[in-house]
């Protein structure tokens, strides 16, 4: 008897869980793995949370859930590179960069063997709190030299995360976040291995973004339209390597650049932005958006977004003040 | 033991092998000597008998691969390779010298015969351990042999892969632990002891067998036995003394020795006198 309420809890409890929302990522990695029997997936026991259920089911003797063992998970995925797979390895961003860095390095990195490492919840954006919570995360791999790093903004560029991650021969770490809620009917887009894409053209300031701050920046670019400020927008999905032409065509262009990401400002998208603008030598009106060098705490993803200054309040405030400066 | 070895052979490539490991070691007076002549033996089972291999083709996908996961008993591993035709004898006179490959850690910049650049330890059994898989799946019949330092298995990741390995009954992957009892700061016993180390990798799905590390007809016992196990991967904890082979270094259970040139010279002697 306590046994099967046990099991209609559970059931219960999944049900509400896991809402159907798509697995735009999840269904192009079966398909990439249907044409070319190279691809192998791993996942350390986060299945359906990484989209990696449809693998599992699709093509089971290509799947391995290694269990909570992040650091054999990359050990092993460095081992079946070396035999000639391609393997994609799945768990949530905290745990499959910092957590494992030092394998990361060893076994994907240094060998440069095309070890895929794909993370979900970045940045803030989960419930679970600081434990969950990837804030570094973009900093650290982007100092692995090899390593490539992409970051969707949106489901419609989920299917070419795989292609890119395909395309860079070595490793390659996926910053993906599932979609909150069922999105609207949407079309697959392609990017590019470095570069960026112009979402929104204007000539007064660049916000140069990337991941969950992109939709954020469109809504601060609109806001800032009806002030008279026109504001160019760069999804920056390719982090590493990054548009160089584009950043210095915009602020050559602009003359005031705003940076807006889902990371602590310090080592990631904005300052990948700021490197390559000072040694430039260009002197221009500058800001970065992100988590102010703290901790921050679970909750949902629109509540942290204003509380931590991600929102798109925070990103036009930013812009004022860098067009401000500019003068 | 496979016939088709002989053991008189065997033997005195194991000596060739610690009489390079005394000439590496001895012009920088320190390092990785008493290790080195204690795992010849290993050594020289593994890659002079054990192993299938094709030195002018160290890529080929087919070979059997040993994984060194310490990576820092090198002179043995760096003589091995050589005897073994994987690159020039001579190179070993460039042993740790600024700009040699053939530095203190392995690393692969030597060449696809270093299997894995571990060094970092605890690393190198998950990399086998995915290797192992991937040549089911490609249904080869490539093996994979991991020689483990004693003191590595203190790191969790490498229970993560052998716990891994156990569930999925990898029986083409033999684990051999170079059991010499001394880790960095001393006996391991005084640091983290290991045991009961059989009874630990038996829970964990191993066939587990006990040898002694410096006799080469029971460590070929071992690999035959590792071989023929079906459904398991295979654990051999071999038990090496360190110093093997020269009377006044056996036993000497030091992680870094200092190797004056006089103890050098007698060494160099004692082992050739064997040859």
């Amino acid at each position: 008897m306590n046994e099967t309420l046990t099991q209609l809890e559970a059931a219960d409890f999944i049900n509400r869980s896991f809402k159907p929302l798509p697995k735009a990522y999840g269904d192009a990695l079966v398909e990439a793995a249907r044409a070319d029997p190279r691809i192998v997936a791993l996942c350390a026991d986060l299945v359906p949370p990484t989209e990696t259920d449809l693998f599992r089911d699709e093509l089971p003797e290509r799947f391995h859930n290694v269990g909570i063992a992040e650091a054999n998970m990359i050990g092993m995925a460095g081992g079946m590179a070396r035999c000639g797979e391609i393997p994609f390895c799945h768990s949530f961003c905290a745990f499959i960069t910092k957590r494992v860095l030092d394998q990361i390095t060893m076994q994907a990195a240094y060998p440069n063997l095309p070890v895929k490492i794909v993370g979900f919840l970045p940045g803030i954006a989960t419930l679970l709190g600081v434990s969950h919570q990837a804030i570094e995360d973009v900093a650290i791999m982007r100092s692995v030299p090899n390593m490539a790093i992409f970051e969707p903004s949106g489901p419609e560029y989920h299917a070419t995360m795989v292609k890119l991650a395909l395309d860079w021969d070595g490793p390659v770490y996926l910053r993906m976040k599932r979609p909150e809620t069922t999105p609207d009917e949407f079309t697959p887009r392609s990017l590019e291995i470095g570069k960026g894409m112009i979402r929104r053209e204007g000539s007064d300031v660049t916000i140069i973004t990337s991941g969950l701050c992109v939709l954020e920046s469109l809504k601060a670019a609109d806001t800032l339209a009806k002030e008279g400020i026109e504001s160019r927008v760069i999804d920056m999905a390719s982090i590493k390597p990054i548009d160089q032409t584009l950043i210095l065509e915009s602020a050559a262009r602009t003359g005031a650049i705003v940076t807006a990401e889902n990371h602590n400002i310090i080592g990631g998208l904005g300052s990948a932005v700021a490197e390559i603008i000072v040694e430039e030598g260009i002197g221009l009106s500058f800001k970065r958006v992100g988590i102010r060098d703290q901790f921050c705490e679970g909750g949902t993803t629109s509540f942290l977004m204003k509380k931590f200054g991600l929102n798109s309040s925070a990103i036009a405030m930013a812009t004022r003040q860098v067009l401000e400066k500019k003068g | 033991m496979n016939v088709k070895h002989n053991l008189q052979e065997l033997t005195n490539i194991a000596t060739r092998l610690r009489l390079h490991v005394v000439d590496m070691v001895a012009p920088s007076g320190q390092g990785y000597v008493q290790q080195g002549l204690g795992a010849a033996d290993i050594f020289t089972t593994l890659y002079f008998a054990e192993a299938t291999m094709d030195p002018t083709n160290p890529s080929w996908p087919d070979r059997d691969r040993i994984f060194l996961t310490t990576a820092h008993n090198t002179a043995i591993f760096y003589a091995t390779l050589a005897e073994r035709g994987f690159f020039d004898v001579a190179d070993l006179a460039t042993y740790v010298t600024d700009g040699s490959p053939l530095e203190i850690n392995s690393s692969e910049r030597m060449g696809s015969f270093v299997e894995a650049t571990c060094g970092s330890l605890g690393q190198g059994l998950s990399v086998a351990v995915g290797c192992a898989l991937a040549a089911k799946r490609q249904g080869r019949a490539s093996r994979f042999y991991v020689i483990l330092g004693d003191g590595e298995m203190q790191e969790g990741q490498v229970w993560e892969a052998a716990m891994y390995a156990g569930s999925q009954g990898l029986d083409n992957l033999c684990v051999i632990v170079d059991y010499n009892f001394v880790q960095s700061e001393g006996p391991m016993d005084l640091v983290m002891s290991l045991e009961p180390i059989m009874d630990k990798m038996e829970s964990f799905g191993f066939a587990c067998q006990e040898v002694d590390g410096n006799d080469i007809e029971s460590l070929l016992a071992a690999y035959d036995l590792a071989r023929e196990t079906k459904g398991k991967s295979s654990f051999i904890k071999a038990n090496t003394l360190m110093g093997k082979g020269v009377a006044s270094l056996e036993g000497l259970m030091f992680h870094q020795l200092r190797f004056p040139p006089e103890v050098a010279a007698s060494a160099r002697a004692e082992l050739e006198a064997q040859l």
